[in-house]
Order: structure tokens, then sequence, then C-alpha cells
């Protein structure tokens, strides 16, 4: 921060200008002097400093009282000068954080980046838009090499930075585990012992994990206290939530996970979410379940990816555009 | 932020009731946890917490009844939660909570 | 070794008697009204701090002479319960008692240099120069 002095032939001319004639140009350059000050950081102390001096070389016999007077402004606004120097370099404090945050936001993206898998018969569509900055909210797609798809989807209590890192956890666990291992039930009760050793003990994730195998169109899945999803059957258009109980990650050492399975015909679909998209506030009420159904269903003949992208694009209007919790919601349709 | 959360703190022989009035988000939990967790860590107390006027919790709000439930247990103390609404009890629901946390249903509140 | 002007900290009304103290050597050695003003605002804030955390502990006062430059030294030492955590009283913002702009990286801005030590348990010194321009 380079500090420049105010220039004094400049004030004295402008004052010397406003003394005489009260011209309002005057007062306009002193704004202009003004403005100018704080750009180079001139404190309040200076000015005050290069007013007496003006003053006193227009008015070499100025009042003692006067002169004395403009002393004590000076002194009085020393700390005003102070505040400002501290909050111009709390700003930039600021700006470096927010910086660094969008910089650990860009990490956390590559970090927990997943691969939309191309499977023949099968329209996958995912959509998850973080709150604030950081995601707290996760989906990962994993290729089995027996033909099976692996379906994470996660959701940290709270939002931003630490959620953010209780889901790298998370991830890293996941790949750590064995192929053979990958069995919905089987991962949960693995990550919970991760979670419930590792994190803060008010720290928890709902998750739900589902298995598609891709050769009998089962969907085998279990789920860790996650908002539950819904399937579609298109043989009566109907929608039902998929039923899966289980106890949140993180809440007690040796939680076990029932496994449910389904069988998906042509034309159905599965529906994942987390509450952000069922805790959608409007205004002082949040939106319904049903509610939020009507609207998938408005959207549901889209192709998948189109389809959770229109969902998204509806309760972001919705709200304002400002979400109040992170948002993912993933559609898989089996085509017909 | 609007902190829109009152708690009254009732003590008898080993028994502490909290009547909690208002929303548990993540602006007002830290006020209830600061308030739960000292009556958890009494020996043998018998802590029960009324929901009746508790209009909205979210996940942060569960989070400090399960780290409330985890110091009952290391503590040998009691929690029951009574008077749930309906918006709030299907949290516990969802989340299974209802299975480890003892929540009094046979008290509904008012929806 | 020569006598230091110096004034001991007991009380709030002490503070005062530093300032007066601080910029009458000011004006001895020559400084402007706005350094002198900015001096005396640095005394007040070392003062200070020892009347609030230390209780007692006295501010002195040296003419410094380097490379032909003239300086003003004050220095404000205490036997208090020190400073636990140095970096965390130089930072901007944090502040037990007065907000922006107040406490030590006050006193940093105002002066030319700063230097301070401090050990849990057995007091702080402080001192920092300003330099006649």
């Amino acid at each position: 921060m380079k500090k420049e002095r105010l220039d004094l032939d400049d004030y004295r001319k402008f004052l010397k200008q406003y003394l005489l004639t009260h011209d309002e140009t005057a007062l306009y350059q002193a704004e202009q002097l003004s403005k100018l000050s704080v750009q180079h950081n001139v404190s309040p102390e200076e000015i005050i400093h290069v007013h007496i001096k003006a003053l006193k070389e227009l008015y070499p016999d100025l009042q003692q009282e006067v002169s004395d007077s403009l002393n004590f402004l000076l002194e009085a606004m020393i700390s005003y000068g102070l505040a400002l120097q501290e909050y111009q370099s709390l700003r930039e404090k600021q700006s470096a954080l927010e910086s660094e945050i969008s910089v650990a936001a860009n990490m956390q993206k590559t970090l927990l980046q997943t691969k939309k898998p191309t499977i023949t018969g099968l329209d996958i569509g995912a959509v998850s838009v973080p709150a604030n900055q950081m995601n707290g909210d996760y989906y990962h797609f994993i290729e089995g090499s027996d033909g099976t798809l692996g379906i994470a989807l996660a959701d940290v209590i709270g939002k931003g930075v630490p959620a953010a890192l209780a889901m790298s956890m998370i991830k890293y666990s996941m790949d750590s585990f064995p192929e053979q291992l990958r069995q919905p039930a089987q991962i949960l009760e693995s990550l919970n012992r991760v979670v419930e050793q590792n994190v803060d003990t008010s720290m928890f994730i709902t998750m739900f994990y589902g298995s598609y195998n891709t050769k009998n169109h089962t969907f085998s899945f279990s789920s860790a206290g996650h908002e539950p999803g819904f399937f579609y059957f298109q043989e009566t258009a109907s929608f039902s939530e998929i039923k899966a109980r289980g106890l949140v990650l993180g809440a007690t050492s040796d939680a076990r996970y029932n496994e449910e399975a389904m069988t998906i015909h042509d034309g159905d679909a599965i529906i994942l979410l987390t509450d952000g998209v069922t805790e959608c506030h409007l205004g002082d009420r949040f939106i319904e379940r049903d509610e939020v159904l009507e609207v998938i269903k408005d959207y549901l003949h889209l192709p998948a990816q189109e389809a959770v992208e229109k969902v998204y694009k509806h309760f972001e209007r919705l709200q304002d555009f400002h979400l109040r919790d992170d948002f993912t919601l993933i559609i898989l349709k089996k085509e017909t | 932020m609007n902190i829109n959360l009152s708690i009254d703190v009732a003590t008898t022989d080993n028994q502490t009731t909290l009547t909690i009035k208002g929303e548990i988000d993540a602006y007002t939990a830290p006020l209830l946890k600061e308030k739960l967790l000292p009556a958890t860590a009494k020996e043998a107390e018998k802590i029960v917490v009324d929901l009746k006027d508790v209009t909205y919790m979210d996940s942060t709000g569960l989070g400090v009844f399960i780290s409330a439930l985890k110091s009952t247990k290391e503590h040998g103390s009691t929690l029951t939660l009574v008077n749930l609404q309906e918006r709030v009890h299907r949290l516990f629901k969802i989340t299974s909570l209802d299975s480890i946390i003892s929540i009094d249903t046979t008290t509904r509140g008012g929806e | 070794m020569e006598l230091k002007p110096c004034v001991n900290i007991r009380q709030e009304w002490d503070i005062v008697g530093a300032r007066q103290l601080g910029r009458e050597k000011a004006k001895e050695l020559g400084f402007g009204t706005v350094d002198q003003a900015r001096i005396a605002t640095a005394i007040s804030e070392l003062a200070r701090n020892i009347y609030l955390y230390a209780g007692i502990g006295k501010v002195y006062f040296e003419m410094v002479d380097h490379l032909g430059k003239k300086g003003l030294k004050i220095v404000a030492v205490d036997e208090g319960p020190g400073i636990r955590d140095l970096s965390q009283v130089m930072q901007d913002g944090y502040s037990t008692s007065g907000g922006l702009g107040a406490g030590l990286p006050g006193v940093k801005r105002l002066m030319d240099t700063f230097e301070i030590n401090s050990e849990w348990g057995e007091g702080t010194e402080i001192s920092a120069v300003k330099w006649v321009r």
C-alpha cells in the first residue's frame, strides 16, 4: 500500500475558491480529492493537517483558538484513520480467503468427479449443485467388471468446508474396498465404521447405495437414513417410494443394514435425491414430496440428463435462485 | 441471523426437562447443544426433551441429538424425546434414529 | 547508563501522563503535528494494554539516532501474565476491547518499527520507533 500525499497546492486553491465564492465547483473538486484520498490511503488526519496548513497560508493571522481546535480535531480523527487501514487490510484478507476456498472447491470437484457411465439400455441423468461453494452432497458411479453398476449417493450433515472434507473421506474409503465387497449393505456397514471412528460426534452422513445388475435388471439397494427416492412404474404410470430403512452413518459403531431388491422393467425409472430437493422452501413453507413428484413427472419423458436439469431449474426458480441446501438428483431410466 | 429458538430448562431430582420452542437449524443448534449436553453428562440423569413447539428441525438438530445420545451412553444417563410434531418425527424415522433414540409417541404434538 | 524519561502505569490517568511526556519528547525532536498525534495514540494503546492486562508496568522513551536519522523509541514493559498467542494479538480483526483500529496492530501501523517479546507467565516488552521525516 503506497501512501501518497494530498496535493497541498490543489487543496489550497480549491479552499480559497470556495471561501471567496462559495462556488459549487470547488465543493465538487473537494469531493474528487476526497475520493482520490481514499484510493491512495491518505488518512483523515492527513487531510485535516493539509487543511490547517492551507488555512494558515491563506490567513496568516488565524485566530489561535481556531487553529487549536483544528489540532484537536486532528487528534480526534487518528483512530478513524487506523480503523480505515485495518478495514482495508481485512478486505484484502477476505478476498485472499475467498480465492483459497474457490481453489479448494475446484480441487474437490476434481477429487470427487465421477464419470457418468454409458450403458446400453440405460439412460442416466445426474445433477448436483452446492448451496455454497463446497458441495456436501456426493454421488458416484462404479462400473463393476461383472456388468453391475454401483450408484452411491450421500449427504453430509451441514454444508461448506467441513461437509466437503467428510465427503472426500467417504470417497476414498469407498475406493479402497475390493470389488467383491461392493454389496450395498456391506459397503454401508464398512463406511459406518469409518465415519463413526473419524468424525465429530454430532456429524453424520446419510447415504444410499444401489447396485444395478445390467444382465437381469434387478436393482439391489440399502439405505443409511437417506431421504427415500422413488421407483417409477411405466405399466401403471405410478410412483412408489423406495423403501429401505437403515441408520445414518456415524451414529453407532455396529449398525447393520438390510438389502432390498426390485426388478426394473422397460420404461421404469429409479429416482434418487438428497433432501435439498424435498426441503426446498417456498416462501415460509416447504414443498411437499407429492409436489416434487408432480414436477419430476412433468419432465420424466425427456432424456434423463435433460429431465434432471429441467427439474433443478424448476426448483431453482421456485426458490428465487437461492438454494438453501445442496441439491442432487439422479434419474435412471430403463429404455424400452 | 434471527435466532428463533427458546429453551426452558427445569431440573428436579435426577430429572432434567428441556422444553424447546422454535426452529432447530444450523444457527440455533449450538444453543441446544449448549443446554442439552451438560445434562447428559450427569450420571443416572433422566433427560426429557419436549419438542411440542418445535416447528422445524434440520439435520444439524439431529446431529445434536446423536451427540447427546452418545454422551448418555458414556455417562449412564437416559434421553427421551416427547411430543414430536409430524414433520420432525418423520426426520427421526427416515434416518432410523428412532431405533436408537427413545421417542415417546403416546403424546403426539399438535400438527 | 543515562536515566531515561519514564512513566509508571498503575491507573488509567497514568496513560495521560505517558502521552504528555511522549509528546514533549516528540516536539523536542521536531516531529510535525500529525506524527505527534500518531505517537501519542501509540503511547495510549501501549499504556492502556499495560493498565488493562498487566495492571502495573512502565513506559519509557529513548531518543535514537540511526545513520543520521533521528527518532523516538517508545518502550512498554510489564511483568503481567504475558501473551499466550502473539500471532493472534497481532492479527487484524482480533481485539478484546477496542474494535476496529485498536490494539497492537494499530500501534504497528502508527509507528515505523515494532518489536514485541512476551513469555507466558513472565510479562511483555514492546518497543516501537518513529523516525522524524
